[in-house]
């Protein structure tokens, strides 16, 4: 049977600097899978390559056992492989509406859109009071919100965040995190990178570890967080204790 | 007071014209950060398509019929404007997409260069300027005021036409679906993507708009002055790129007003300040300069910027 | 149905590159099949007929095909290609091959389009060049043939790096054959200049020069691949001061050669104007990075305070002060407009201060169209400048020392290589200096450069100031050349073929500005019969340029690209990741 989603050796470099060196990792469907590793280890320039922003150097992306790497953005997210990128990259000028409509814009089923719209703000009321504000003038955690809810309006099959919980207070990350298991219910595949490792794991089914640019340790989130080498390099003494 | 009246008039006049061209730098300045230089001649080679078709290929049954004429006149100028300017964005900026700034503007000067050549050469006796039929209501509206202040029907049918499609572009811009397409492209293109927008389309929908509106100020132009000339894209490049900056680039509401300034501004200072008419240009470089040095985001506030 | 078969040549392309591929051993072999049917090209009529402006260059007709051996011109060089491409093909032991192969076919290629295509459209069909009414001439074709045959070779083989050679002599050697590589320069430019002729006799000097410079273009790349070129200039490196002197006697040494004529005097003086200028803007655009498109109203300062200062009859001023003065008060007010235009570089950055200068060039046009202040004529020009004089010899006049007669024109041929000199000196001695580097820094990364404790609102001042001094020189000289000073001179457009002359030849390098300023000035005055076109080929070669080759015919080698795109770009869109991803909220 093919893997959901399954990267193979990728190699992908900034001019002469190579980001990602051999990462290979797959993704079943229904899974929740985390890429942990520490800052400039090569998890966004992953995401960002599967969601084709970057081109590899080499290696293979495929999805459903068709090769992606090659498509441009706008037709990987056709095929249901939604991005929400590492600080969240709003449309700051756009209220929060027109950032949600424009997360469908592939879509032209304005009832379903009327649907999800509906759905993103019983999800997060604040999004649905402020619906005619301006994204920019909104909190961390509320932008957060708002840019999960733009990735879900494409109806994805494949959910890609990118440091969700970054400068949100625990009870935010609590929140978010919720969202990501409430949406894994509904059958989202969830690929999840980031820095916050414990809470992370803790929510996967499957996790790998990225260091320098190739993936190292992988298993399910709860083998990683019992594994030694794991817990010294990413989970901070006070866990292993 | 007469003098006064009818050279504000005049202002207004040109100003729509330079509003209408002005669109088209502000939404490209906008979406890619080029100042495209070869838009003036964009709108130049509008003019001469239109008077092209009229001369060589209408009938002369078609051509007598004003009311008949404008519409096909103006929806010429617009087709033969966006052709040109959607090939120049194809060929010429797309494959410097990535490259540094420096490389885009010298191709739009090259770009530029080539446009009024290709129109020189090419076009029978473009050498000198060629006279534009007449295809709306000739005469003036005179208005009541000290000797009396005319007003062209053709000068009305500018603010007219320039006020309703800008309207119109300010529309589609901010209530549909590829208007917030244009804007989100223009504020994070890479989050654009993401959202399964592809930035080529909307960047040439961008070009094509542009430069059917500045067909449709090529017609509107030529059938005002009854003449045009292959340096008219130039000139009035310039002054839509100031009226453009002045406006705050990327803004639509901006871009109009800011040519109504320029346009009153060449027509004021060609009146009142020293120099007169011969030195009407050069006050529109200053005015240029001044804006760029000492309020380049222009005089409207930054909330409606298209740009990122 | 008709629609499969019509589908059907790209399905017989898609397998091409294999045949390609099977031709791999025997790229010898096709090196001398190239070889001998660019020899055998050479040496078969090329035209069918006697054109209507008179019999084809190098006895190409038919009519005139009296001894086929005795080839000149075009078919000379042909001639040279093909015995360079056999002996390439059979010398093993020369290196790179397969590169010199290419430039030799590069060569030919051009060589045959070019005049194949002259006679073609002269002739009024393809008949002129192939068979028509009983006589055959089938040299362009075989030719062109040939040189297809070669760049296929070449294709085929693997290219080659360009070798190094590092051959070492005696001082003294290595000086004489610097000497013998400057002389034979000094003929070439002499050549390049002179070819075809001039006037209503020199029917065909477009076809002759372009022809002359494709093969040119071949010969000097043959040479670069196998690494001659190289060589040369680590010699020139090696003994750069005295290269530097010879290089001036020589160009000093122009009025001797065949270019001796008033005309090509007058023809190498404009030139020198240009890349003068063309210098002076490279300062601003390519060692600073600030993108002047005003640029020749320096040019028109400096030559107007010089028609105002010579008393030129028309002139306002009606002083006459000596020439050196004249130049010194040109190049400093110049150069103080140069630092008021600059000056808003302290707040505007980037296109928006590229269209600033364009409005400081325009106001300037505008103004002296107006005749400001009755300093600049307005569309009457100011006429009448006289001539330089110095020790009682106006500078218009012929010359005579003992047994050499120089033409007229030669004198101010002598000053504009001395300015010309001048500043190629300022240039190259600003490049290495701290000035210099703080340039190069600020148009690296402008932030940076001042995180580094660059003052740079003053240094970038200072590139406009200098620019716009070298420039006023250069008008000086140009008023008095010229004897009339007229606004249409400085015009937006010459701003724009100032700027394509240094985008051309290189950004940030003195060859690069030269050649450039040369090329652009040159052409025009050969393709007389394209006049029309001129400009319209100039505005689509800058696209061309920027799209395919933006570092120009001479690269900087110092230089980070700043043109050309980073090595690989992944980024399948967007800025550049890096950028985009620091400049993200």
């Amino acid at each position: 049977m093919t893997a959901f989603l399954e990267v193979r050796d990728l190699t992908v470099a900034y001019g002469a600097i190579q980001a990602v060196r051999g990462v290979s990792f797959t993704v079943e469907r229904g899974q929740i899978v985390s890429l942990i590793g520490s800052n400039g280890a090569g998890k966004t320039t992953t995401l960002r390559t599967i969601s084709g922003l970057l081109k590899p150097v080499s290696g293979e992306i495929l999805l459903e056992g068709e090769p992606i790497h090659q498509l441009p953005a706008h037709e990987i997210l056709a095929r249901g492989v939604a991005h929400s990128p590492e600080g969240r990259r709003l449309f700051a000028r756009m209220t929060v509406e027109e950032n949600l409509r424009l997360g469908a814009y592939i879509r032209k089923d304005e009832a379903g859109i009327q649907e999800d719209l509906e759905r993103v703000y019983s999800l997060f009321p604040v999004l649905g009071e402020r619906r005619r504000n301006k994204a920019g003038l909104f909190s961390g955690g509320e932008q957060q919100m708002l840019a999960m809810g733009r990735a879900m309006m494409s109806r994805p099959k494949l959910l890609m965040l990118d440091e969700p919980s970054m400068g949100l207070s625990p009870i935010m990350t609590q929140k978010i995190f919720e969202t990501v298991k409430e949406l894994q219910a509904e059958g989202t595949t969830v690929l999840l990178v980031e820095q916050n490792a414990l809470a992370a794991l803790a929510l996967s089914d499957y996790a790998y570890v990225i260091d320098l640019g190739r993936t190292t340790i992988s298993g399910t989130g709860q083998e990683l967080l019992a594994d030694p080498r794991v817990q010294e390099a990413y989970l901070g003494e006070g866990v292993a204790s | 007071m007469s003098i006064l009246m009818s050279q504000i008039v005049n202002g207004l006049i040109l100003g729509s014209l330079i509003g209408l061209i002005a669109l088209g730098y502000t939404m490209v300045y906008g979406i890619i950060q080029l100042i495209n230089f070869a838009h003036g001649e964009v709108f130049m080679v509008g003019a001469y398509g239109a008077v092209g078709t009229a001369t060589f290929v209408l009938p002369t049954a078609v051509t007598t019929q004003w009311w008949f004429l404008l519409p096909i006149m103006i929806v010429i100028g617009a087709l033969v404007s966006m052709v040109v300017a959607i090939l120049m964005e194809r060929f010429a900026y797309r494959p410097l997409r990535n490259a540094p700034r420096l490389a885009p503007l010298i191709t739009a000067l090259g770009v530029s260069v080539a446009l009024q050549e290709a129109v020189r050469v090419f076009y029978p006796e473009a050498t000198a300027a060629i006279p534009f039929p007449s295809i709306f209501i000739p005469g003036a509206l005179v208005l009541p005021i000290g000797d009396g202040v005319p007003i062209q029907y053709s000068g009305i049918l500018i603010v007219v036409v320039a006020l309703v499609l800008a309207f119109a572009l300010n529309t589609f811009v901010e209530q549909t679906r590829l208007g917030r397409a244009m804007r989100a492209t223009a504020q994070d293109r890479d989050v654009a993507r993401l959202m399964g927008i592809n930035p080529d389309r909307v960047i040439v929908l961008t070009f094509a708009l542009g430069g059917a509106l500045a067909g449709v100020a090529g017609v509107l132009y030529g059938n005002f002055y009854n003449f045009i000339n292959i340096d008219m894209g130039f000139q009035n490049g310039i002054f839509a790129f100031t009226a453009a900056v002045l406006g705050g680039i990327g803004n639509i509401r901006g871009a109009v007003v800011g040519g109504l300034a320029i346009g009153l501004i060449k027509s004021l200072a060609g009146q009142y300040l020293p120099g007169g008419g011969a030195y009407d240009y050069v006050w529109i470089f200053v005015v240029l300069i001044a804006v760029l040095v000492f309020r380049p985001q222009g005089f409207f506030g930054e909330t409606e910027r298209v740009r990122a | 149905m008709t629609a499969t078969t019509e589908k059907k040549p790209p399905a017989h392309a898609a397998p091409r590159p294999k045949g390609i591929a099977a031709l791999k051993p025997h790229t010898t072999t096709l090196m001398v099949v190239g070889g001998v049917l660019t020899l055998l090209g050479s040496f078969l009529p090329w035209a069918t007929f006697v054109l209507n402006k008179g019999p084809y260059p190098a006895q190409a007709t038919l009519q005139n095909f009296t001894a086929p051996l005795a080839s000149s011109g075009f078919r000379l060089h042909l001639v040279l290609f093909g015995i360079a491409a056999i002996v390439v093909a059979l010398v093993k032991r020369i290196p790179a091959r397969h590169r010199i192969a290419r430039a030799l076919g590069y060569g030919t290629i051009a060589v045959s389009v070019i005049n194949g295509l002259w006679i073609t459209v002269e002739g009024g069909g393809l008949g002129a060049i192939t068979a028509s009414e009983g006589s055959v001439a089938f040299g362009a074709i075989v030719a062109l043939i040939g040189g297809i045959v070669l760049a296929l070779a070449s294709r085929v083989g693997d290219l080659e790096p360009v070798p190094e050679i590092g051959w070492k002599f005696n001082r003294w050697v290595e000086w004489l054959i610097l000497l013998v590589v400057i002389v034979l320069l000094l003929l070439l430019v002499a050549a390049v200049l002179t070819s075809g002729g001039f006037g209503a006799t020199a029917t065909y000097a477009g076809a002759v020069f372009l022809s002359f410079l494709a093969a040119l273009g071949g010969f000097l790349g043959a040479l670069h691949a196998a690494g001659l070129l190289g060589w040369v200039n680590a010699l020139f490196d090696r003994h750069r001061g005295y290269a530097v002197i010879l290089l001036l006697v020589a160009a000093l040494c122009l009025p001797l050669t065949s270019a001796g004529t008033e005309y090509w005097m007058t023809v190498a003086t404009n030139i020198g104007v240009y890349a003068a200028t063309a210098i002076g803007l490279n300062i601003v655009v390519g060692l600073a990075g600030l993108l002047d498109l005003g640029y020749v109203a320096f040019l028109g300062i400096g030559a107007f305070v010089a028609a105002n200062l010579s008393g030129a009859a028309a002139s306002a001023v009606g002083i006459h002060l000596p020439f050196p003065l004249v130049m010194v008060i040109a190049a400093v007010i110049a150069g103080i407009f140069g630092a008021i235009v600059g000056s808003p570089t302290l707040r505007v950055r980037g296109d928006y201060l590229a269209i600033v200068t364009l409005a400081f060039g325009e106001i300037f046009v505008r103004s002296a169209q107006n005749n400001i202040g009755g300093l600049t004529g307005g569309s009457n020009a100011i006429p009448g400048i006289p001539p330089v004089e110095a020790f009682g010899i106006g500078f218009d006049q012929a010359l005579r020392i003992g047994p050499v007669s120089l033409p007229r024109g030669v004198l101010y041929y002598f000053l504009i290589v001395l300015l010309v000199a001048f500043v190629m000196a300022v240039f190259a001695n600003l490049k290495y200096s701290r000035l210099g580097r703080a340039w190069i820094a600020i148009r690296e990364d402008e932030d940076a450069a001042r995180a580094m404790g660059i003052r740079t609102g003053p240094v970038k001042i200072l590139a406009f100031l200098i620019g716009a001094m070298l420039a006023g020189l250069a008008g000086a000289i140009f008023a008095h050349k010229t004897a009339t000073v007229s606004y249409e001179s400085f015009r937006f457009l010459e701003s724009v073929t100032l700027l394509a002359a240094v985008v051309l030849g290189g950004m940030g390098t003195i060859p690069g500005a030269v050649l450039g300023a040369s090329i652009l000035f040159i052409l025009p005055e050969k393709l007389r019969e394209f006049a029309d076109y001129r400009l319209l080929l100039f505005g689509i070669a800058l696209v061309l340029i920027m799209r395919y080759r933006p570092q120009g015919l001479v690269p900087d080698a110092h230089r980070r690209a700043e043109l050309v795109e980073e090595p690989e770009p992944i980024d399948t869109g967007g800025d550049k990741p890096t950028t985009r991803e620091a400049v993200a909220p």
